[in-house]
């Protein structure tokens, strides 16, 4: 893969470019799943190619091939080069990164291809036995292993050879009463949660020990009563947290969309360049972080796919905005990431975490006289400026005198950004601190997946609009 | 592009099985991505992915791949066959699809299948000279696919289709407006045009107006009804969610549910959207009625989840990958009325215009609730006749709410994009006319129009 590359470098070069990168990869994507007792999916899934990208009289081009072969690395070379030209050009510079020879591997005890399918199928299976019980009416549990090797090589002299690893997994129960149909997932909707780590996450997940709560409380949530409106402290659990931390300030920091790059579909952001140092994003509790260093993090590497190092750099500092997520053409870098080697890599998040405050999630209920504790994020909304949002979750239980109660269903609650995020005023602490991965982050045209991760703790916010309906 | 019918041949010759599917998707694109009226992001796709299902003693494994090499077919088999053999058997496997022949239908083009890179961002200059004042978002795409099948069944099918997308944002910092044109003749796309309607109406959109969260009846371009009817079908119309008896349909299959000139059919077969002959399991695509007057009809199907209703597979099987989701459908089609545009307006009095909408959520799926926001053209309608333009507004709806009252439907037909390209190129495309609704919940404010 690495005297591919150079092959399309040079091929780049000779073709005109001023600036190129190639990245060569291979991945492998395993996928069980079973639904109702049955094995519903046994995949196992390669794909390779190469894509290089080339700057030609100020323009970028993107093409690639699906052949590893010298052949192949060339084509996509020079059809890169005539499509930047015939794309008319443009003053597009890259800020300057050091020559590196950089390598790296994902930290795991456990290679998560080594489980056999018929283990994996088994844990899925066992998963479902525990939650079925009257009143469910659909169980589904689904597990993913996925490696890739990369080979990144660019024309102002970055080499890097990294091998990645993931894994992850979820179960979810549906239940029904009187027409009154609830979804509980565990450890999240939506797949799970996945890191970039060995089999020993998934076996931390514990199937065995929460599939009978998963299926109880989804009945459970069929007979509950709907979450009532009306403006009042909500506490989001980690997963919560970590979807409004995603939407909310995750994507709004991106400095393309900033731009207006992304505006014709993911959309813009409300921050402008003059925002930063000055903007207050939050309360002073809002401390935010994207770290690519990040262990177990799906967004760590060694570099970034236009070279530049991974980096840990302060988003949010008590409430203020200090730094946007950028590219070396941005005059930044350090995140930049394609979906795969058929994508030009776009500015993405890497591990963007929320960092942790103090105490317990019961010293957070402990100050709420009424309130509700929204689990498991369940539907997602924001508009394009990435201002109004709109979240539903799974679960949602009634906070009195400082004490969860009762369970209500069909909660949501909706906001605007920088007001809701300066009512937070209470973060739990490090012990509550979990570093969660989602791998459908959506972005780009032709769309791109990214695998992203964010560390966040339960927190409390005042005077929040909870329960909107149809 | 390739024999990809013979590909699937040597792929299934491959497989050690006693019995075996091999699917082959191809894809040969480009997409001339653009902002600020420069192309900034202009990429060439070129793949063919391999997948081979097979089954062995009752269990069955699947595997794919983009090598297709010999050498990498035998080690896709082994790998198919070592997911078999790791699976338990499979009691409702309902067996591969038969053979059968598919449907005579329209989809290919060969202009749009050789149009080269410097046509391709020919095409978006066509777009991005009509620019004014303003700056344009969006892109110009056109691609070539390939479906092959090729199974023990003695299935043998094959299906080339083209499509292509012209799609505009033309916005600054206090104005934007939206327009797109998909068809599978990329000679037939008016990019110029397609930039013109999205400039005149950024160009009303500017110092919006206020509007209180309520209930308001409402028009709704096109491009809003596609995306509404897309986000209900997903669930509604998912016959893995009827066998479930979890969506919004499971039990109410005969009833009318909704205004009876809603009339919604998916037809893969119809040369006006992107035609689809068969799907990932081989099975010839056919038209489905899912709502015929207001009354509901059906569902789409894949082979699984048909066996399970005692039914059979309408052809809407996706890729292997994708089966946990169900069937959906993917070529939907809303019956037109007489309505002008103006007219339509006029039926509503009193409301709000809507073009485009952004980010929807499934709030309840089985009572057909989403959320979501509008964007690029939010506008006040008053005495019959639209008026100033509004922020961007939050709408939480229940989709059999919204259809409940149609006071009209527009009489011209769009064909609306409902691609975004993820992983690989599966084109698909909602014919849809505007309609006025007599409920459209706002529910929140959002920013102004514009960057």
């Amino acid at each position: 893969m690495r005297a591919l590359c150079a092959e399309a470098l040079d091929a780049a070069v000779a073709g005109g470019a001023a600036y190129a990168d190639a990245r060569a990869l291979s991945r492998r994507d395993q996928v069980v799943a079973t639904r109702n007792g049955e094995v519903l999916t046994v995949n196992d899934q390669e794909s390779e190619g190469i894509g290089v990208r080339v700057l030609v009289d100020g323009g970028w081009g993107f093409a690639c091939d699906r052949r590893l072969t010298e052949e192949g690395a060339r084509e996509a070379a020079s059809r890169a080069c005539a499509f930047a030209r015939a794309a008319g050009g443009g003053r597009r510079r890259l800020a300057p990164v050091e020559a590196q020879s950089a390598e790296y591997g994902t930290p795991m005890r456990v290679d998560p291809f080594a489980i056999s399918v018929g283990d994996k199928v088994g844990l899925c299976l066992g998963a479902e036995e525990g939650m079925r019980r009257d009143g469910v009416i659909v169980t589904s549990a689904t597990l993913r292993a996925f490696r890739e090797r990369k080979l990144l090589a660019t024309t102002d002299g970055v080499e890097a050879d990294q091998e990645r690893v993931e894994c992850g997994g979820g179960i979810q129960a549906i239940a029904a009463t009187d027409g009154v149909v609830q979804t509980r997932s565990y450890p999240a909707g939506f797949g799970g949660w996945s890191g970039q780590a060995g089999w020993e996450l998934v076996e931390g997940f514990a199937f065995e020990r929460e599939s009978a709560r998963v299926g109880e409380e989804a009945v459970a949530l069929t007979r509950a009563p709907v979450c009532p409106a009306g403006r009042t402290t909500v506490v989001l659990d980690a997963d919560q947290m970590v979807a409004q931390l995603h939407e909310s300030v995750g994507h709004p920091i991106e400095l393309d969309r900033i731009l207006g790059t992304e505006a014709a579909y993911a959309g813009t952001s409300f921050l402008s360049q003059a925002d930063l140092g000055s903007l207050q994003y939050g309360s002073e509790l809002m401390n935010v972080t994207a770290d690519a260093t990040l262990a177990g993090g799906l967004g760590s590497f060694a570099v970034d796919d236009e070279g530049s190092p991974a980096r840990r750099e302060a988003i949010v500092e008590a409430g203020v905005l200090r730094r946007f997520l950028s590219s070396r053409e941005l005059g930044g870098g350090g995140s930049m990431r394609a979906d795969s080697w058929n994508r030009m890599p776009l500015v993405r998040m890497t591990n963007l975490s929320l960092e942790p405050g103090e105490g317990s999630v019961e010293e957070l209920l402990a100050d709420v006289d009424e309130g509700v504790y929204l689990e498991t994020n369940k539907s997602w909304s924001i508009d394009d400026k990435r201002l109004n949002f709109q979240f539903g979750t799974e679960a949602a239980w009634e906070i009195k005198g400082g004490k969860r109660g009762r369970l209500h269903r069909d909660a949501t609650y909706t906001g605007i950004t920088p007001p809701f995020w300066a009512s937070l005023d209470g973060l739990a602490g490090p012990e509550h601190w979990v570093v969660i991965g989602a791998t459908n982050c959506g972005k780009g045209q032709p769309g791109q997946v990214a695998h992203v991760s964010h560390g966040a703790s339960p927190g409390r916010f005042r005077d929040v609009e909870v329960g909107v309906h149809a | 592009m390739n024999d990809w019918l013979e590909a699937a041949e040597r792929a299934l010759a491959a497989a050690e099985a006693d019995e075996a599917e091999a699917v082959i998707h191809a894809e040969r694109s480009g997409l001339a991505r653009f902002a600020a009226s420069q192309i900034h992001q202009p990429t060439l796709v070129d793949n063919a992915v391999v997948r081979l299902r097979v089954v062995r003693d009752g269990h069955i494994g699947a595997a794919a791949t983009n090598r297709l090499s010999q050498e990498a077919l035998a080690e896709l088999a082994r790998r198919a066959a070592e997911a078999a053999d790791s699976a338990r058997p499979d009691p409702g496997f309902p067996g591969l699809a038969p053979a059968a022949p598919t449907p005579e239908i329209e989809g290919y083009d060969e202009e749009t299948a050789s149009l080269s890179p410097e046509g391709l961002a020919s095409l978006a200059r066509g777009a991005l000279d009509e620019s004014g004042d303003l700056g344009l978002y969006g892109y110009a795409t056109a691609g070539t696919t390939a479906l092959a099948v090729a199974s023990t069944s003695g299935q043998r099918a094959e299906q080339r289709a083209t499509d292509s997308t012209v799609l505009v944002l033309a916005a600054d910092h206090g104005a934007s407006g939206y327009a797109e044109a998909t068809g599978w003749r990329v000679g037939e796309l008016d990019a110029a045009a397609v930039a013109r309607e999205a400039v005149a109406k950024a160009l009303r959109t500017r110092d919006p107006g206020e509007l209180e969260p309520a209930p308001y009846r409402a028009v709704l371009e096109p491009y809003a009804v596609a995306e509404l009817l897309d986000y209900f079908a997903f669930d509604a119309f998912n016959g893995l969610g009827l066998v479930e008896e979890r969506s919004y349909a499971a039990g109410k299959i005969g009833e009318r549910v909704f205004d009876e000139q809603v009339t919604l059919v998916d037809d893969p077969l119809d040369p006006r959207g992107l035609p689809r002959a068969l799907d990932f399991e081989g099975t010839p695509a056919r038209r489905v009625p899912l709502v015929e007057a207001g009354v509901l009809r059906g569902a789409v199907w894949d082979r699984a989840t048909a066996a399970r209703a005692g039914r059979e597979s309408t052809g809407h099987a996706g890729p292997p990958e994708f089966r946990m989701y169900g069937a959906v459908p993917s070529s939907l089609s809303l019956t037109p009325g007489d309505a002008s545009a103006d007219e339509l307006a006029e039926v509503v009095g009193d409301g709000i215009h809507v073009t485009r909408l952004h980010y929807l959520g499934i709030v309840d799926p089985r009572e057909g609730i989403l959320t979501g926001m509008t964007r690029d053209g939010t506008f006040r309608i008053r005495d019959g006749r639209r008026a100033e333009p509004l922020p961007n507004l939050r709408f939480t709806v229940a989709v059999p709410e919204l259809l409940g009252e149609v006071p009209a439907l527009g009489r011209e037909l769009a064909l609306v994009n409902g691609s975004d390209f993820y992983g690989e190129r599966i084109a698909r495309a909602a014919l849809v006319p505007a309609l006025a609704t007599a409920r459209f919940n706002v529910t929140g404010i959002g920013g102004g129009p514009g960057l």
